[in-house]
């Protein structure tokens, strides 16, 4: 039968994984050996090429990537307590992330993960705890931030500004961090219609676009097809070799242990 | 300077695409003047200057409720408070000359012998009082339904109080009604200083109570330390 669009599927997960198109062609060229000798169907042989892409990825990236140098701590909290009314939502948090480290807040719905980054951010006030950030802070909400009236370019004049980028400097940025979440077509689409994902996507750029020390994402990924989560990972671990600290609530479990740091506060606050 | 006409010019694009919504609040000054155009023409023309009122204190309304969620962000991204709320209005008072501008055209047409610089007069201070107004509103209330209300509310106050009264002196669009006695019914000046007086300290308390309330929301935490 003809792997071939099989093997272009899996060409274009692998680029997409971060490998170099050597390193593409020559597992391709052995899959593809593979393959002729086997008389194989692909499917059946190697699963989805999506998958098949990913394990090959993480093979080869090997466990060299979970022992890397950290800096210095950027973002610190301490003994955070909130309660709404008489509901106790986070009790005595501690969460310390240097530079160099990705983050994962977890827990169940309702536990307060949305709150502690919140108040990380300096969004609201907790009943107790300090938070002490080194350098620049950049928040992503779960939910808006975004102009549902502005273009995306107009996105990225306006965050842009606030630093005193230039118009041109934004937007070029602001496209080049669209482009690396898969992101091409930044056009004259409004916010508001744009589908949630890349809305999601905006939001994302809105907050990496001014280089931040310390990024605060809540879930960062909602709406994304695959192709633009596995984007996203590659650019939080980019942002993380670049020496920023990343704190990012997630549902994702299985992407937890390319994360330096978990904070589960279902446990944290039992 | 440059943060606070960034974003004015962002406000201005926002409500430049909400057209139906634009082409809805001008129907309001419109029907206003036309209701009792064929009576007094004084009436007509106050009744105006409230619709014109309503117009873009509502726009400033809509405006303030659309960017409660990017506002927290564009302060970590290095704007100030002042950058955001200062910028919104100088937004929200160049729209508002552009939606008064038509109506000042259309009394001078279809008028004659009025005071027509009392008239942009008193359209100014509706305009300059109504976006702090709206914004104030936008900041207090979180949803656009009842921040709405509140301004009809606010603007049928004004129509029918007796503005002799010392309640009426504390309603925010008295100084147009004054101004518009002076521009319309050809009263003495003590009208004319009276209104204008009025516009200023009605704008100023606005402005205060806008600059209050939005560094407030916007404020730097006491738990976060920044270094």
């Amino acid at each position: 039968m003809n792997a071939e669009p099989w093997l272009a599927l899996l060409a274009g997960e692998l680029r997409r994984q971060g490998l170099a198109d050597p390193q593409v062609a020559t597992v391709v060229a052995d899959v593809r050996a593979h393959l002729r000798d086997s008389a194989e169907d692909p499917y059946r042989a190697f699963g989805a090429p999506e998958r098949y892409a990913a394990a090959v990825a993480e093979s080869l990236r090997g466990p060299a990537s979970h022992a890397r140098p950290v800096g210095p701590v950027r973002l610190q909290a301490d003994g955070i307590t909130k309660r709404y009314g008489r509901r106790q939502v986070l009790r005595d948090v501690n969460l310390t992330v240097r530079a160099g480290q990705i983050a994962a807040v977890v827990g169940a719905n309702g536990c307060g993960k949305s709150t502690l980054l919140n108040i990380c951010a300096g969004l609201i006030s907790p009943d107790a705890g300090t938070v002490t950030v080194h350098g620049t802070l950049s928040h992503s909400p779960q939910d808006g931030g975004t102009a549902p009236y502005l273009l995306p370019d107009e996105h990225f004049a306006l965050v842009g500004a606030g630093k005193g980028l230039t118009r041109d400097r934004s937007r070029t940025a602001g496209r080049a961090r669209a482009g690396e979440l898969g992101w091409q077509d930044v056009g004259a689409t409004l916010a508001g219609q744009l589908s949630g994902g890349t809305r999601q996507k905006l939001n994302l750029v809105m907050s990496t676009l001014t280089e931040p020390d310390v990024l605060l994402l809540d879930e960062p990924y909602q709406g994304f097809d695959r192709g633009a989560y596995v984007n996203l990972w590659q650019q939080l671990w980019r942002l993380r070799d670049d020496g920023k600290a990343i704190v990012v609530v997630t549902h994702m479990l299985n992407e937890l242990d390319q994360v330096d740091i978990v904070l589960d506060l279902t446990e944290a606050n039992s | 300077m440059k943060r606070l006409l960034t974003v004015a010019e962002m406000t201005l694009r926002e409500l430049a695409r909400r057209r139906g919504v634009i082409a809805l609040l001008l129907l309001l000054p419109l029907a206003f003047y036309l209701i009792r155009r064929d009576q007094y023409i004084g009436q007509s023309i106050r009744s105006l200057f409230i619709g014109i009122g309503w117009a873009v204190s509502t726009a400033a309304l809509f405006s303030t409720i659309g960017a409660r969620s990017i506002e927290p962000r564009l302060r970590l991204a290095g704007y100030r408070a002042h950058d955001l709320y200062l910028g919104r209005l100088v937004g929200l008072w160049t729209l508002g000359v552009l939606l008064a501008a038509p109506f000042l055209l259309l009394v001078s047409l279809d008028t004659t012998g009025l005071r027509y610089g009392a008239i942009s007069l008193a359209m100014l201070c509706c305009v300059v009082i109504a976006a702090p107004l709206g914004m104030l509103v936008g900041y207090l209330l979180p949803r656009e339904m009842e921040g709405t209300l509140l301004l009809l509310t606010a603007v049928a106050l004004q129509m029918i109080i007796d503005p002799a009264t010392t309640i009426a002196k504390v309603t925010p669009f008295w100084s147009s009604r004054e101004i518009g006695t002076y521009a319309v019914d050809n009263m003495g000046t003590d009208y004319l200083v009276r209104g204008s007086v009025h516009g200023i300290a009605a704008t100023l308390v606005m402005l205060a109570l806008v600059a209050v309330v939005s560094s407030a929301r916007l404020r730097r935490r006491p738990h976060l330390r920044q270094v």
